[in-house]
């Protein structure tokens, strides 16, 4: 099996615009995620996992190494790598289904074929009868159900997400994380998200990278070993397996945040 | 408030001052010249009125300040949103739009008098100078405040740095550039008071001012009457629908 992002000896710079020190955010970042994995990336803060991301947009550029995606090396940002940002990256001034359409619209798909896509997005994440609300009208929940509908509906061959659910309430944070599951599966897209919260690491991921404390790299690659079909919070609760691997997870990390503050 | 009960507000208030006016310009020892009661100024507008005068000045006075208008919108927001878009650009170009906002057109009318000359020229260059910097000012200020977050969102569905632009940037603006239009209307309303002031040959600021040495007392408060309710109607009825539709639906200020 190809890697869909390959990632390569990745170090990323920078100088902090206030002390003027030089910033090793990350280190030798060796990674690959497969076609069709949903890898999830966690780490304490201040670790670089959101650099990292940015990288991997190609928002941000990289000191050292490569990122391929499939074969082709990233060099900046382009619609074959869809983002889904922690803030609310919808813009204000358009409809929730202008907001959805905004991608196809930019790659010049026609208009007809673009209110057919449009609407089985709406259908997807849940937003039907809210087609022509503008974003201050709607929940926080919902405003990021448009954000992912938008780059999904733009057709990416990867999705990364950088803190998708932060910014919502518990309660909404759970069943979005258990439509995302749903989704991913729907499409088969390969999914990279980046949290802090290692119950939503373990509970989305295929397999769950930990980084070590800044300068980052990758500390372990934790498979977990529950079909995605079966995952729902009430199924994973009781489920000891679940238990376990959160638990080893969240020993890696603690054991940066440890080691970070007696550095 | 609804509306009906802030026009009554508003009417009794009127009332009330027309009253006092009335009450003092009736009762205190000066002459008609210095205090002339509401119904001079009344009488002032049906005479200027059916002379055909005052159709004619409040017209030209118009015509002046909506082609400015008309120009600072059209170059000036586009000047300000192209500026915006490049961090040196603003940088640069911040110190010099600042000094040029707060060297009104009413500072430069002496100047203008002696390059352009006593005329129609001066007047419009003043007003068009007036109106343009707040305009440009604020929407490279808007351009500049608007969320990178949405300019890195549309960057990553494959955005060009033009439909960037015209898709974030100037909308993203536009409480600012509402902000900037308003201002430079304000200023420049008051700077084509004064340019018709001093080289006027019609127009309201020409009005209140030719009447000064005849004390036609009752002319120049008719002239300023309509010089407050004129810009307040236009900001009634034409600034706040605009924004109304735009970013007060967007939620981008509150109403």
């Amino acid at each position: 099996m190809t890697a869909k992002i390959t990632v390569r000896g990745l170090r990323h710079e920078y100088v902090n615009p206030f002390t003027r020190e030089r910033v090793t955010a990350l280190d030798g970042v060796d990674l690959e995620v497969e076609d069709g994995e949903f890898l999830t990336v966690v780490g304490p803060s201040g670790c670089g996992k959101t650099t990292l991301l940015g990288i991997l947009a190609g928002l941000v550029p990289a000191t050292r190494g490569t990122v391929l995606l499939g074969a082709r090396p990233v060099t900046g940002p382009g619609p074959d790598r869809g983002v889904v940002f922690q803030e609310f990256a919808i813009l204000p001034w358009r409809t929730v289904e202008r907001n959805i359409a905004h991608g196809l619209e930019i790659q010049g798909v026609p208009r007809a074929e673009r209110a057919a896509t449009v609407a089985r997005f709406v259908e997807l994440v849940g937003l039907r009868g809210f087609e022509t609300k503008y974003p201050h009208e709607l929940s926080g929940g919902m405003k990021q159900r448009v954000a992912v509908a938008r780059t999904l509906a733009a057709n990416p061959e990867v999705m990364l997400m950088d803190e998708p659910f932060a910014s919502v309430d518990a309660q909404t944070r759970i069943t979005l994380q258990e439509e995302l599951n749903a989704i991913a599966l729907a499409t088969r897209k390969t999914i990279l998200l980046v949290t802090h919260n290692v119950d939503e690491a373990v509970f989305l991921g295929d397999r769950c990278c930990v980084l070590s404390r800044r300068p980052g790299r990758v500390k372990t690659l934790v498979p977990v070993k529950i079909p995605r079909e079966r995952r729902t919070w009430q199924l994973l609760t009781s489920d000891p397996s679940f238990a376990a691997t959160k638990e080893q997870v969240l020993r890696l990390v603690r054991e940066e945040v440890g080691a970070g503050d007696t550095a | 408030m609804g509306w009906r009960a802030a026009l009554a507000t508003w009417a009794a208030l009127l009332g009330g001052v027309l009253a006092a006016w009335s009450l003092a310009a009736a009762t205190l020892p000066m002459p008609a010249y210095v205090l002339p009661p509401p119904t001079a100024v009344l009488e002032a507008l049906v005479d200027l009125a059916r002379k055909g005068i005052l159709p004619t000045y409040v017209g030209e006075s118009l015509r002046r300040i909506v082609q400015a208008a008309l120009v600072a919108v059209a170059v000036g927001v586009p000047a300000g949103v192209l500026l915006g878009m490049s961090r040196r650009a603003a940088e640069f170009s911040y110190p010099l739009l600042s000094f040029f906002q707060s060297v009104s057109g009413i500072a430069w009318l002496p100047l203008m008098l002696i390059w352009f000359g006593f005329g129609e020229r001066t007047i419009l260059i003043a007003v068009n100078y007036t109106v343009l910097f707040p305009v440009v000012f604020n929407a490279l200020l808007g351009v500049r405040s608007v969320p990178q977050i949405y300019v890195n969102a549309l960057r990553t569905l494959g955005a060009s740095r033009w439909r960037i632009a015209w898709a974030v940037l100037l909308p993203g603006a536009l409480p600012s550039i509402a902000t900037g239009v308003r201002l430079g209307l304000a200023y420049g309303w008051r700077a084509l008071i004064a340019a018709e002031m001093l080289v006027g040959a019609n127009g309201l600021g020409f009005m209140i001012f030719s009447a000064q040495p005849f004390h036609l007392t009752a002319r120049i408060m008719l002239g300023m009457g309509i010089i407050g309710v004129l810009w307040t109607l236009l900001d009634y009825f034409f600034l706040r629908p605009l924004e109304d539709a735009t970013i007060a639906r967007w939620g981008l200020v509150q109403r």
